[in-house]
């Protein structure tokens, strides 16, 4: 949805934002602002600072230094409720899932409607018959409706993934983060999430902000990217129209190791002759 | 791997033929000069003194009580002179032993409920990962330290003196004592969470409360249940202690008639409460296995076959549904409306059954102990009254050299108790383990014998073995090591089972023999949970100990009893203090093996 007249309103601004954790710095001057309905992908090796820049957004980290604005308000001045009101606004789906084992799916997608129920639940007979029906509606658009009632830790990683999806639909949010949803999953499950999430963001119109290790899915599945190292930003661009050098910088920014570069290269000379030889 | 290149290091292993060389010699000594020097902490040399200083103690201990073969068998004699004294055991007539069954299980139930309850935000504030702050969690585990401490029939003597007489005494004794050992294992449930699923309550919303009950109790709920009924079985075991302070039930039954001196009576219902425990442990100790089976703790016999059964199902279920496409088929209202009727699986119908199962005993319990509640409300101002009888502690008529002995008597006891435990524990909790047993038929009759053994509980075990045998101190300490096998044996055989299997692979691989494997990779993995177990059985056995004397097996417990009976409560005091310290410094001990040992 990158095609519009004029550009949408910034739902997510994070402007020169450091974290430090004693000694270790995870974010270094970062900034990043995302448009509504935006598709993004951050793009960095564990330690760049990915998780702990989505971390930011829902306010689940606060910054050392900088600014962070989700959805017009700034997230490090919110209290308790109004802090879970806009945490609620914002959908996270985890590398892990995330789920807890021992309660049925249906249960593990209401607790996404938490924020909104307000006052503590347990089982399912303490969720109303509308939250009920719209969980299961849920579940249906990640194709698990079959599912509901089975306990989570009998499904397959893929399938524990669509839930964690429809948890966070369950949220009604605005804004999906995504920390890695693949990086767990088989390539044919990661296929089927990340298509999943795509199709649901365009459906209705999210924002997303999703960080990915492989450079290759980012290129293939995002509206734009953003490269991570060492807690600073390396690169911002859209991914329309990309020619191979350009792609190939893209790895050689994101890579860190010698190594990788070196691979790259390899890489980029043997590519070159095969285009030679077309 | 590291197993296997540090085998050959085994004295002899090393030395090759032609090794006596100058050259050789030499390079051998210059390699020992560049290895460097095995260093151990001070603290790991005071705490390994201090074990062996116990062990000696122990030993004397034990020595001291003068357990011997040629006395046991002298006392034989006694036990045939006893019965032919008393004649057969009777028993009362069964709706009255029905309605004290009931009566029993009923409080110790009510109690351990209560204590449950209370647990829940004492164990809330107490854990690392949830408590609000650290003067919270300070106050918490201060609070689960003493009433820990501080023996139930402590707190059934002072109930007893402001309750009319009726079951809340002894209920309250319960409920109070068992808030140390339960809220404990709560919190240590709630640390050993997953975090994630809380964190995702989090970044959904949710707020302190509901990440606590969307996120932590659905994960620490079955271990909690295990918690809860694992303590109703020691519950049901220390009520009898509890009569002969004057609550109500089975235990205070028993001790009337022996005061009475119908000695067939009281060991009648000795047997009943003996039978009544075993069957309590049997019946528990299943239901824990079966629920903790679908925990996610993964280690029980449930959880082995529930694995075995589900590993074909997600291939079907990926095959049926065509995982591949999410399909965005909308479904009509109509089709979602039927989903909301929950099917009745096997497992929700066995939930449902153990669930209202569980609510009807509750019920039941509640019932029976036909709790006086309008008392609860006018005690308050009987309080000050009372409270002032106990204050300020004195030895009153005992000198103070008595009451340490005293003391030391029960320290004694406790030694040589947990000496004798260990040893014999070793030895059934290494057959009572899969990977050391010779045979899995060993490994189940053991386990099954270890069960039996814990439901044994040991104040009436002494009662039995001091009327019949007529020994008082010796009869005190054979219980309590017997009620220890039961206990520490099981911990023992489940830390061998949970070592890591790899390094026994690797030492079978080089050759060893069955034994070999057992002390070469088996107990070394073992020895910290080995330390830490022994020195719970020490703390366990301690306060046990102190109780012993009150159905006259020795120690300072005689003196408790006295002192309440005589109305001394400033002398009650006094011994509740002097035991607390104790305590105290047994469990700092412990806590200190535990931690230089980790």
């Amino acid at each position: 949805m990158t095609n519009h007249e004029k550009p949408a309103e910034a739902v997510v601004q994070l402007t020169r934002v450091t974290k430090r954790f004693g000694a270790t710095t995870a974010l270094d001057g970062a900034s990043l602002t995302v448009r509504r309905g935006e598709i993004v992908v951050l793009l960095g090796l564990s330690g760049s600072g990915k998780s702990t820049l989505l971390r930011h957004v829902d306010g689940l980290e606060l910054p050392t230094e900088g600014a962070v604005e989700v959805l017009g308000q700034n997230v490090p001045e919110l209290d308790g409720r109004r802090l879970r009101s806009l945490r609620s606004k914002v959908g996270f789906i985890f590398q892990q899932f995330e789920l807890v084992p021992s309660l049925s799916v249906l249960e593990n997608v209401l607790t996404g409607s938490l924020a909104t129920a307000r006052g503590p639940r347990l089982g399912l007979w303490s969720y109303g018959r509308s939250a009920k029906l719209a969980a299961l509606g849920h579940l249906d658009r990640v194709g698990l409706l079959d599912r509901a009632y089975q306990r989570a830790d009998t499904l397959s990683g893929g399938q524990q993934q669509r839930v964690a999806i429809a948890r966070a639909l369950m949220q009604n949010p605005e804004i999906l983060l995504a920390d890695e949803p693949v990086a767990s999953l088989d390539p044919e499950s990661s296929d089927q999430v990340m298509a999943l999430i795509r199709e649901i963001a365009l459906d209705r119109g999210l924002t997303v902000l999703c960080s990915l290790h492989q450079v290759d899915l980012a290129l293939s599945w995002a509206d734009r990217i953003v490269g991570l190292r060492h807690g600073e930003v390396v690169l911002d661009t859209e991914t329309q129209g990309l020619t191979k050098s350009q792609v190939m910088e893209i790895y050689g920014r994101v890579a860190t190791s010698t190594r990788q570069l070196a691979a790259i290269e390899v890489e980029l000379l043997t590519d070159a002759a095969t285009d030679s030889v077309r | 791997m590291s197993t296997v290149t540090r085998t050959p290091a085994r004295p002899g292993a090393p030395t090759t033929a032609g090794s006596d060389t100058e050259a050789e010699k030499a390079e051998q000594e210059a390699l020992a000069a560049r290895a460097p020097r095995r260093r151990i902490s001070p603290e790991r040399i005071a705490a390994a003194l201090t074990i062996v200083a116990l062990l000696v103690a122990s030993v004397f201990a034990l020595a001291g009580i003068g357990i011997n073969p040629a006395k046991m068998a002298q006392s034989w004699s006694n036990a045939e002179r006893f019965f032919g004294r008393v004649g057969a055991i009777s028993f009362p007539e069964p709706g009255e032993l029905l309605y004290l069954t009931g009566l029993t299980l009923g409080l110790v139930i009510c109690g351990t409920l209560l204590a449950a309850v209370i647990s829940v935000p004492v164990a809330y504030l107490a854990a690392s990962n949830t408590t609000p702050g650290n003067a919270w969690r300070a106050a918490a585990r201060f609070v689960g330290v003493l009433t820990r401490a501080i023996p139930d029939v402590v707190f059934a003597m002072v109930f007893v003196l402001i309750f009319s007489l009726g079951t809340l005494p002894g209920i309250l004794a319960i409920g109070i004592h068992s808030i140390g050992m339960i809220s404990k294992l709560f919190a240590d449930a709630i640390e050993q969470i997953d975090e994630g699923p809380r964190l995702a309550v989090r970044a959904a919303g949710g707020s302190r409360m509901q990440e606590f009950t969307a996120g932590v109790l659905p994960q620490v709920l079955p271990s909690w249940i295990a918690t809860v009924l694992h303590r109703n079985d020691i519950n049901l075991r220390g009520s009898v202690i509890l009569g002969y302070v004057g609550v109500v039930g089975l235990g205070m039954q028993m001790s009337f008639a022996f005061k009475s001196l119908d000695y067939g009576l009281g060991l009648g219902y000795a047997v009943v409460i003996f039978i009544l425990c075993v069957i309590m442990e049997l019946v528990s100790s299943a239901v824990r296995a079966a629920m903790l089976g679908i925990a996610p703790t993964g280690r029980g016999l449930g959880d082995r076959m529930l694995r075995g059964i589900r590993r074909g199902r997600p291939v079907r279920a990926g095959a049926q549904t065509g995982a591949g496409r999410p399909a965005p088929t909308a479904t009509p209202a109509a089709a979602l409306e039927a989903a909301l009727r929950r099917p009745w699986s096997r497992g929700r119908i066995r939930t449902a059954v153990w669930g209202w199962l569980a609510v009807a005993v509750v019920i039941g319990s509640i019932l029976i102990c036909d709790i006086a509640w309008g008392d609860l409300a006018t005690v308050w101002a009987k309080i000050p009254a009372i409270a002032v009888q106990f204050w300020p502690p004195s030895f009153g008529s005992y000198d103070v050299e008595t009451m340490l002995g005293a003391m030391g008597e029960t320290i004694a006891i406790a030694l040589a108790a947990t000496l004798l435990t260990l040893i014999v524990s070793i030895v059934v909790g290494s057959l009572a383990a899969r990977n050391v047993a010779p045979s899995p038929g060993v490994r189940a009759g053991t386990r099954f014998l270890l069960v039996v053994v814990r439901g044994i509980p040991e104040i009436i075990l002494a009662i039995m073995l001091i009327v019949i045998s007529g020994l008082g101190t010796q009869a005190g300490t054979i219980a309590l090591a017997i009620g220890g096998v039961g206990l520490l044996g099981k911990l023992l055989a489940d830390s061998f089972e949970e070592v890591k299997a790899g390094p026994e692979r690797a030492l079978t691989a080089t050759g060893a023999s069955r034994l070999q494997v057992y002390a070469g990779a088996t107990l070394p993995q073992g020895t910290r949970a080995l330390i830490g177990n022994t020195f719970y059985m020490l703390d366990t056995n301690i306060r046990c100990a102190t109780l012993l004397g009150i159905v006259g097996a020795g120690g300072v417990g005689y003196y408790l009893l006295n002192a309440s009976q005589g109305s001394n409560y400033g002398t009650v005091t006094a011994i509740v203090l002097m035991i607390l310290v104790t305590v105290l410094i047994v469990e700092g001990l412990a806590m200190w093996m535990r931690r230089v040992f980790r």
